[in-house]
């Protein structure tokens, strides 16, 4: 663990000041970026999203298939939809769809007939009413039995077992998902090595307290703060990665959307100053660590996943070191032979809006064994109208899946069927909890840091502590 | 080790009644940031001793493994002192402690430690962690060569698998080469924005052209040392490639027109070399000058190099200016033959200086004076495109061909402008400049004349 590893030094620090104080060299990790397949080249938006889902469901088919036969055996039929017999037990494989009363429609919003009112934003729209509804190519069928309705979203694609019955159903009986992809062995590393976490600085926010905090995680991995022993490990953080979300949603100001243009034509966005603030934060890591800036929901990129770097451009200052790296979001890296893999948490906040699942853990998970990174995109989540091929199918298994913009820090170890062992991370916002994250990457375990300071408040809990 | 800081610090607190961080006094003495804090220790702890320290007050950054609810967790906090054995006594293990800020009044919160730091900081962004206690090989700032390089790496199209049809791979294209133009230094990054596109096929090219021009040209002229000198330096390129650029494309089109004037109808090369000659002529009258070695398609080009890469933006308005006395001058004789004993003066007075080009490409003016008045305000077809909703509430955007006025130095102007878009796609061939030449000749065919009213109404339209 971090405390650990420079704990057993000698307090230096409370003494008159010494002659030799020591430098230490920062870790060089062997890096190697792998977010190709997230890069957008031409960007056409002309097209429409029915091919990404046939696409998903052409690549996820075979592994599907296997995986069908491996559960329920090798004799059990898997049908297409349109060879389906009813009362046959058999086994088809296709795309769920979620029926939900509540998920908002714009189409349901306009039309005048209903003249409803348009819906107030929800932390969730499931409902009792929801159906699930499995398509493939051609048809669809109602799914009912013995499947958990609220957990699934629209987008996965699972095989289910069961058979058809009278009134058009397929009754299920059990269902298998991808599950994890196989996965590269891993180097083992002699030394302990940390790649530092973070994610939602929310800069240009209302708290200008948070920022002392931000100050002490610069200073932790730059090596100001500290004693030795602090600093030697700090040394060890190879890498320092971003997760979106560096700009606070306040930025996002809608004023330009609203006001008449004259009216704010001479303020200036919130988001200039804050990205002002962020290039001072990032230039004093990157001076001494390298670092990947993956942008999140609501950083100056394009919206719709795979968001695409920042644009170099609004960091002059920081820009000029070759530690810092723009990266896209989902975000693939090898940082020491590890895998990393992750996103800055759109695709998770978006299934916990369309299902019953919570946790931003188990969100994570089930995303892994769904073999898809977004599997709302494009239904509820913003996507580019991939045709050829889905990006956010997991190909390989990563080491280290993550996700930013958390409520709070979580992680665990996950061991997959073929001996894969998955580190998931739920990456805390730090703006609101203070943390961050380190990750050792010779022993995959997890750890949060999360700074303080004092102020005001605390000094009336702790009178309420004493007088208690 | 001197005990001068202690004075420091003393002063620091009580006559500027400033809060000491540690951070702060490593940058402000140039000290190891380990070393501040032994000071700060120091100096409180002798403070204590003498016992006048009570008026001081101080913050402990506390560091170390916390354990909650099974769950350990590294903790950094900075506290007030009288929170400082409460906090560590929560800590399973701590991993350092020392002073972080000395100040003279109690802090009821952490802002002004975060203030003071900010302050400290930014003053210091270019060496924040020169003082540091660990030192990253990897992070060096790149010059700006070495930035461009780097770019133009990053922007080779990455491996696209996905969609991977022509239309991906010539996106990319697209693509890459106008990040490639990024550059965010103040003015200086702008321009270079500007031009980088250009840069990369024109650098070549500029170079080759200052090697033979020395070559050729032996006279030592200072000037021209000076701009190779000015070529090694990167902005310097730029802009002289932007400079180069625009003006020669005025200047091509001046040549053109006098070349129209005096023979109508002739082949693209003849007027750009006919109107040359004259030059030619008159330098071959200077005893050292060699010039008439230069061939003559290559001899606009050499002419423009003169320019001299300083700003792009005062040359032009320097030659502007220059223009429109010339033009003044010769208005009354207005013949090839006033014009040419002229020059050479002109031309021996301006030798060390940056620019005797603009006269000598200027010089072709009069012809265009004598063309018709009238021809300086043009009106020109262009593409617009039009959006409106049809009857059927449908969003139509239309193109349309509409005929607009414009002026010459206007136009001047936004040819200069969009040449980075119009190149920067495509690897512009020898034939591919001369088309793009053409076009401009068509459409820039009169005059050059850079009147007032011109440029205000290139305000308006170019909004």
């Amino acid at each position: 663990m971090f405390s650990d590893l420079g704990a057993h030094k000698d307090r230096t620090l409370l003494g008159p000041p010494g002659s030799e104080c020591p430098v230490f060299d920062r870790v060089r990790p062997n890096y190697s970026s792998c977010s190709d397949r997230y890069r957008l080249g031409e960007r056409s938006f002309n097209r429409q999203y029915a091919h990404i889902y046939a696409t998903r469901l052409m690549q996820m088919r075979d592994i599907l298939t296997a995986r069908a036969k491996q559960t329920w055996g090798a004799e059990v039929p898997v049908r297409r939809l349109c060879d389906l017999q009813m009362g046959e037990q058999c086994c088809i494989v296709g795309t769920i769809f979620k029926h939900m009363e509540l998920q908002p429609s714009i189409l349901k919003e306009i039309s005048e007939e209903h003249n409803l009112l348009p819906q107030p934003p929800r932390t969730k729209y499931i409902s009792q009413s929801d159906e699930l509804i499995l398509e493939d190519e051609l048809q669809r069928i109602k799914l009912e039995g013995n499947i958990d309705t609220p957990k699934f979203v629209t987008g996965s694609v699972i095989a289910v077992f069961g058979a058809e019955k009278n009134d058009g159903k397929f009754t299920v009986e059990g269902f298998c998902t991808a599950d994890l992809p196989l996965q590269a062995a891993r180097q083992p590393l002699s030394s302990d090595r940390f790649v530092l976490l973070a994610s939602g600085l929310g800069l240009g926010g209302s708290g200008g307290d948070s920022l002392l905090g931000l100050q002490l995680l610069v200073d932790m991995v730059t090596g100001q703060l500290g004693d030795q022993g602090e600093q030697s490990g700090a040394a060890q953080i190879s890498r320092v990665l971003l997760a979106g979300n560096l700009l606070s949603h306040s930025t996002q100001d809608k004023d330009a959307v609203n006001k008449a243009k004259y009216l704010t034509k001479k303020t200036q966005a919130g988001s200039v100053e804050a990205i002002r603030v962020l290039d001072e934060v990032l230039v004093q890591l990157v001076a001494s660590v390298p670092v990947d800036v993956m942008p999140g929901q609501y950083d100056p990129t394009n919206y719709t996943l795979p968001q695409q770097p920042l644009h170099r451009c609004m960091f002059p200052l920081s820009t000029v070191y070759p530690t810092l790296q723009l990266v896209s979001n989902p975000y693939q890296a090898d940082i020491d032979g590890v895998r990393f893999l992750g996103t800055s948490g759109q695709n998770v906040g978006d299934i916990a809006k369309y299902s019953s699942m919570d946790d931003h853990l188990d969100i994570l998970e089930s995303t892994l064994r769904l073999r898809h990174l977004a599997p709302t995109a494009p239904d509820t989540l913003g996507c580019y109208p991939f045709y050829q091929s889905d990006p956010f199918i997991l190909e390989e298994c990563p080491h280290v899946y993550f996700s930013g913009n958390a409520p709070t820090f979580q992680s665990k170890r996950i061991t997959g069927a073929d001996g894969q062992e998955v580190l998931l991370v739920a990456i805390p916002e730090f703006s609101r909890t203070q943390t961050a994250c380190l990750v050792n990457l010779r022993t995959l375990e997890c750890e949060p840091v999360s700074f303080s300071s004092f102020s005001t408040e605390d000094d009336e809990e702790n009178e309420m502590n004493i007088s208690h | 080790m001197d005990d001068l800081y202690l004075e420091n610090i003393d002063e620091f607190v009580h006559d500027h009644n400033k809060v000491v961080t540690y951070k702060w006094l490593s940058l402000t003495l140039g000290v190891h940031v380990n070393q501040a804090k032994q000071m700060l220790y120091h100096y409180l702890d002798q403070k204590r001793k003498e016992s006048s320290g009570s008026r001081l007050h101080a913050t402990y950054l506390v560091s170390g493994k916390c354990v909650e609810n099974g769950n350990t967790s590294h903790k950094v906090a900075v506290v007030r002192e009288d929170q400082l054995e409460d906090v560590k006594s929560k800590m399973e293990l701590t991993t350092s402690v020392h002073v972080y800020s000395i100040q003279k009044a109690a802090l009821k919160d952490s802002g002004p430690l975060y203030s003071t730091d900010y302050d400290a900081v930014k003053e210091n962004l270019k060496n924040c962690s020169k003082y540091s206690a660990i030192r990253c090989a990897a992070a060096v700032p790149m010059s700006p060569t070495e930035l461009q390089r780097a770019r133009e790496m990053a922007q080779a199209p990455p491996p696209l698998e996905r969609e991977a049809s022509k239309a991906v791979v010539n996106g990319h294209a697209a693509l890459t080469s106008k990040p490639a133009s990024k550059q965010s230094k103040g003015i200086m990054g702008m321009f270079a924005s500007k031009s980088t596109p250009k840069t990369q096929e024109c650098s070549k090219e500029v170079k080759m052209e200052v090697e033979e021009d020395t070559s050729v040209v032996e006279t030592s002229n200072s000037k021209l040392a000076a701009k190779t000198n000015a070529m090694s330096n990167f902005f310097g390129k730029q802009t002289a490639s932007k400079a180069k650029s625009s003006s020669e494309k005025s200047d091509k089109v001046i040549k053109e027109e006098a070349g129209g004037t005096q023979t109508s109808s002739v082949a693209e090369e003849k007027p750009s070399s006919s109107s040359p000659k004259a030059q030619v002529d008159i330098k071959e009258e200077e005893p050292k000058s060699s010039e008439a070695e230069v061939k003559k398609s290559k001899d606009s080009r050499s002419k423009t190099k003169r320019l001299n890469p300083s700003d792009s933006e005062d040359e032009i308005c320097e030659s502007q200016k220059k223009k429109r006395r010339r033009i003044k001058k010769p208005q009354p004789d207005s013949s090839d033959d006033e014009v040419i004993p002229e020059s050479p003066p002109s031309h021996n007075v301006e030798t060390p200086t940056p620019s005797p080009e603009s006269h000598v490409k200027k010089e072709p003016v009069p012809h265009t004076q004598e063309n018709p008045g009238a021809k300086r305000r043009k009106r020109r077809r262009v593409l617009k495109s039009r959006t409106f909703l049809d009857e059927e509430g449908c969003i139509v955007t239309e193109k349309v061909y509409e005929s607009e006025s414009y002026s010459e130095s206007e136009d001047d102007f936004k040819v200069s402008k969009h040449r980075p878009k119009e190149t920067g796609p495509l690897k512009p061939s020898a034939g591919k400049k001369e088309e793009e030449k053409k076009s401009q000749k068509n459409v820039a065919a009169t005059t050059n004349k850079a009147t007032k009213q011109a440029s205000i109404m290139g305000f308006f339209q170019k909004k």
